[in-house]
């Protein structure tokens, strides 16, 4: 597959531009010879990392590829004879051959590092190595850096088929196909995100200017990273370090008028020049945001603050290399005060007001409810590469601090935290690569986990989730192999997991159990060329996860749920713990099935995914009942097991209208169903389409600007479960009538929110000097100020989303 | 190759043996203040034996609803002292957060009562309570540092007449926004508990 977004970025980058040239001209081809030959290789750096996104040219014939995830470029249909081949890379120097063709050819190529070219803003792209055949999306370069100063989430959002579970403004939780939370995996610098992710309401905990490319592995097809990953993977990749001596830097500084927020990031980097081969960098972001303001209204307590480094150093040799990475993220994050409800009471009085309880003027103050979370990450990784072989070992260790404060009764109480834990993970990973044969490789590793889970002492609350230890062991083989035009892989996987838990009751005794999951895991994937534009891809994948804490022990109410939570371990009539064995659990596991279809011509390309995945005992939180308790009537709901399958289709295309214009378009489409109770699921996004119109300035030498303008329409969830309101739920609760019993099935306590479109513009320009470049960004977000809400953003019960927003950011590198 | 799956396996149980043979200590339980479980409402008259009722919840958030122990039965035309206690069964009788009446007390600037009956049962204060309208009439014998009610103590005298109906009990935390005109509809719930009342 090849990336369509990051073209955007070469496109304004000061690199020549004789591939784009020859896009534009019609390929010609010579007649009356054999013209049935093919010229294929591999493009890679002086480290042997795959340079995704090169371009390679056959000058005289004007016909242009770019090399995919791994490197590989292919012509088909060339003649016999002697072609001119040029091949580019941004921060590379460019390669010029003359390569003589009279069967098919294997030419494989090394470009050296141009360090006397300026400091991209994509520098080079370091892949981790993907599945070939996997179906995926990413975000790098130019529409990487319109993104800067979102949350890792929301800049997702601009991959097609990715959405968000939002919990107001700051709060945005990845959704990939329809599923989220520990059914998504995020590698953070090729280590695997761990945090308390059981939580809607818990974002990942990642400084998005750390990436300089974000990749979406759409099928489960990343069988190395793991047997979890139901709905996909994200990759949150650091651009690589620097070999070479000399110093370069970013500096970026954005300011948004919604929320009042600044943003300052930045890094400086650079090697020695008595050790070629060493680079490092330290890079550092702070952010301050107040209350984030909807249409008509403050939303009171939506501010947050963020304060996060890094610091990375690495020595690579032509055979081997060693990385060492730390960084440190720290966040406060202030959640609606309106949303403060705890019983059906509550809550109906919330969804009958507007604006919200507890509305007031504009601070930057965050009080409660509030989370504040601390995540560091130290990981070390070498490899070595030995002829046809290469071995990679790789060691995280992170450690997660979640407080969440609320408000509570007695004084004495106010500034401890309801909630808190601390999550300490370690990782080992290890793989063994091989090329058998430039068509055929192989890779076989071992990836192992432990992870303890414990309480912070003194929050005087019982514990939500249990303290834990949590082992996990697995071993996978991949084997690729390339035949004419079809790419063929096939991964199997084994893990061993094994849960060890001591918690507290709703009595506030203690508890104990052991649990043991064991499971295979395996995909087919398969990619064939059709001609020289277009592929087809189709991947088959199986992935498992057993159930998490919170849905194995959760009892009690939620931050701003207003309703009481059981884990599937607790038994329906006592509430008492039951063992994992007798519980009638299980593990949930998941057939995806994804088919892939690009063309990529002249002056158009389109990507469409469709996809079916079909989840046997899907967790979920299934209504149950009411029960009245001191404090009133709540409704409760208990995490329960089903089959559920998530199809869709999701499609990006771009035109070029001439060599200034682009219109883009792009749409998700999604549905899923409840196949045992042939009902439908809470908070699954709707559909939603964009397009959008982009002017690039000619490529003058020192100064290029760009606009962008961009509709979004997102549609109203049809497909969503019956209401009923909390205000039914307390009428009939006192004619001792329980309606949650009576109407069984899914429910929410509102409608799904109306349709809404979102238009947003942008203009950005870029100076180049000599030495340094400085880009100027303004954009706004909701021009229309449109008071809408968005479905999967659980405040839409209680309050507007945002307002317009208005941002200017201004990046210098050097 | 074998050689390899051997590695692998010695390295992946090598890990576990050595990672589970570090045993730690039980995690410490905590306290937990705010549990309330046991609701008492006790009506004192002037002389006489006080009318006590409760409402208990021993499973917390479990399924199980709260139990009332009775009716409120109350004698006609007599003025009652009403208190009300609200106590943590999951604490020791010993421990500072077993009686949570005390945290209510002292965070007296955040909380407030608020009550409902039918049936006009009472003939000081007239009316049906002050849940629905907050100016309705109520006699409260508590204040907090500002002068606003609070509502452990009130005062009732009941009409001249038997009666049967319902008498509602709400707590509100109304944290940084409780002031004269707050209602039963602002800040959160910590206590809504309605039994039934008579009078003979």
């Amino acid at each position: 597959m090849i990336k369509i977004i990051p073209l955007y970025s070469q496109l304004c980058c000061k690199m020549k531009y004789t591939f784009f040239l020859s896009l534009f001209f019609r390929i010609s081809l010579s007649w009356g010879q054999s013209c049935e030959f093919k010229l294929s290789g591999k493009i890679s750096d002086d480290n042997g990392q795959s340079l995704t996104g090169a371009t390679v040219s056959l000058a005289k014939e004007k016909r242009g590829v770019v090399a995919d995830e791994n490197g590989f470029f292919e012509f088909n249909q060339l003649c016999s004879g002697k072609y001119l081949i040029e091949v580019r890379f941004v921060g590379f120097k460019t390669i010029s051959s003359t390569v003589k063709l009279s069967a098919n050819k294997v030419w494989n190529v090394t470009l050296q590092s141009d360090s006397t070219a300026l400091n991209e803003v994509v520098i080079s792209e370091k892949h981790i190595e993907l599945a070939a055949t996997s179906t995926y999306s990413s975000l790098s370069g130019k529409a990487l850096e319109e993104t800067l100063g979102k949350s890792l989430g929301e800049s997702l959002r601009e991959i097609p088929g990715v959405n968000t579970i939002q919990t107001g403004p700051a709060i945005f939780k990845p959704v990939i196909h329809g599923v989220h939370s520990q059914r998504v995996l995020i590698l953070n610098n090729g280590i695997r995100q761990e945090g308390q992710n059981w939580g809607a309401e818990h974002a990942p905990e990642v400084d998005q200017f750390i990436a300089s490319n974000i990749i979406v592995i759409k099928d489960a097809a990343a069988i190395k990273y793991g047997a979890d990953a139901l709905g996909g993977v994200v990759l949150v990749n650091p651009a690589k370090l620097p070999t070479e001596a000399g110093l370069g830097g970013q500096v970026h500084v954005i300011g948004a008028s919604n929320n009042g927020s600044g943003v300052l990031s930045g890094f400086l980097e650079g090697g020695l020049k008595k050790l070629k081969g060493f680079g490092w960098r330290a890079q550092g972001t702070i952010k301050k945001a107040g209350d984030s303001r909807a249409a008509n209204y403050v939303l009171s307590n939506t501010g947050f603050e963020e304060q996060n480094f890094s610091i990375a150093s690495s020595y690579h040799t032509e055979k081997k290399g060693i990385d060492v990475f730390y960084s440190h993220f720290n966040t406060t994050i202030g959640i609606l005060r309106g949303t403060a409800v705890n019983t059906a009471n509550d809550l109906a009085n919330a969804l009958e007001r507007e604006p919200p309880q507890y509305t007031a003027p504009f601070t930057y103050e965050i009080k409660q409810p509030r989370q504040s979370v601390q995540h560091d990450l130290l990981k070390v990784n070498a490899h070595l590469a030995e002829g046809k072989n290469e071995f990679r070992l790789q060691y995280g260790f992170q450690n997660n601090r979640r407080r969440e404060f609320d408000f509570r009764l007695g004084a004495a109480l106010s500034d401890i935290p309801a909630l808190g834990f601390q999550l300490q993970t370690h990782t080992l990973d290890a793989d063994w690569e091989r090329s058998h044969s430039i068509r055929f490789q192989s890779c076989w590793g071992v990836n192992i986990l432990y992870q303890n889970n414990s309480k912070i002492d003194g929050t005087q609350t019982i514990p939500f989730i249990p303290n834990f230890d949590h082992y996990t062991a697995g071993l996978f083989a991949v084997e690729k192999l390339m035949l004419n035009n079809w790419i063929v892989e096939l991964g199997l996987r084994y893990d061993f997991k094994k849960y060890d838990v001591v918690g507290f009751n709703f009595q506030n005794r203690l508890y104990r159990s052991n649990i043991d999951f064991q499971n295979f895991s395996g995909t087919f994937s398969a990619k064939r060329s059709l001609g020289s534009f277009a592929s087809l891809t189709t991947s088959l994948s199986s992935a498992w996860r057993p159930p998490n804490m919170a849905e194995l022990y959760s009892l009690g109410t939620h931050q701003s749920a207003a309703a009481i939570e059981y884990g599937l371990l607790l038994d329906e009539k006592t509430s008492e713990v039951k063992q994992y064995a007798t519980s009638g659990a299980k593990v949930e596991k998941a057939l995806k099935w994804v088919v892939g279809y690009k063309i990529e011509k002249q002056k158009f390309t389109t990507e469409l995914t469709g996809y079916i995945n079909y989840i046997f005992d899907f967790i979920y939180l299934r209504p149950r009942g009411v029960t009245e308790g001191l404090r009133g009537i709540f409704p409760y709901f208990r995490y329960t097991q089903t089959d559920a399958s998530f199809v869709g289709i999701d499609a990006l295309s771009t035109y070029q209208l001439n060599r200034q214009l682009v219109l883009t378009g792009k749409a998700s489409l999604l549905r899923a169903t409840d196949e045992t109770a042939k009902d439908y699921l809470i908070f699954i996004p709707s559909n939603r389409a964009d397009v959008g119109l982009r002017y690039e300035s000619k490529s003058l030498k020192k100064f290029s600007w760009n606009a962008e303008s961009k509709i979004r329409w997102i549609g109203i969830q049809n497909r969503a479960p019956q209401v009923i309101t909390p205000r039914e739920i307390i009428e009939t609760q006192k004619q001792g009538i329980d309606i949650i019993a009576q109407r069984p099935g899914n429910f929410d306590f509102a409608p799904a929110p109306n349709s809404y479109f979102l238009l947003s513009m942008g203009v950005g320009a870029s100076w180049k000097l000599e030495k340094s470049k400085w880009d100027v960004r303004l954009s706004a977000d909701n021009l229309t100020n449109e008071a809408y809400r968005e479905y999967t953003n659980r405040l839409r019960y209680f309050a507007n989303d945002a307002s317009r927003n208005i941002t200017l950011g201004i990046h210098f590198s050097f | 190759m074998k050689t390899l799956r051997l590695i692998c396996l010695m390295l992946v149980s090598g890990s576990l043996f050595f990672l589970s043979s570090c045993k730690k200590d039980d995690p410490k339980p905590e306290n937990i203040p705010e549990a309330i479980t046991k609701v008492t409402l006790t009506f004192t008259p002037t002389g006489g034996a006080p009318v006590v009722v409760t409402a208990t919840d021993p499973d917390g958030d479990g399924p199980k609803p709260r139990t009332l122990s009775g009716l409120i039965n109350l004698v006609k035309n007599v003025s009652y002292t009403l208190t009300i206690t609200l106590i943590n069964e999951l604490a020791k009788p010993t421990d500072p957060e077993y009686n949570v009446t005390e945290e209510v007390e002292e965070e007296g600037d955040e909380h407030i009562f608020f009550f409902a009956w039918t049936n006009n049962t009472f003939s000081n204060p007239t009316g049906n309570g002050n849940v629905d309208n907050r100016n309705d009439p109520l006699n409260y014998k508590d204040t907090d540092a500002k002068g606003q009610p609070i509502g452990l103590t009130t005062d009732w005298t009941t009409i001249n007449a038997t009666s049967s109906g319902t008498f509602k009990v709400i707590l509100k935390h109304q944290p940084d926004i409780k002031s004269a005109t707050t209602t039963s509809n602002d800040g959160e719930t910590d206590l809504d508990v309605t039994f039934d009342l008579a009078v003979n």
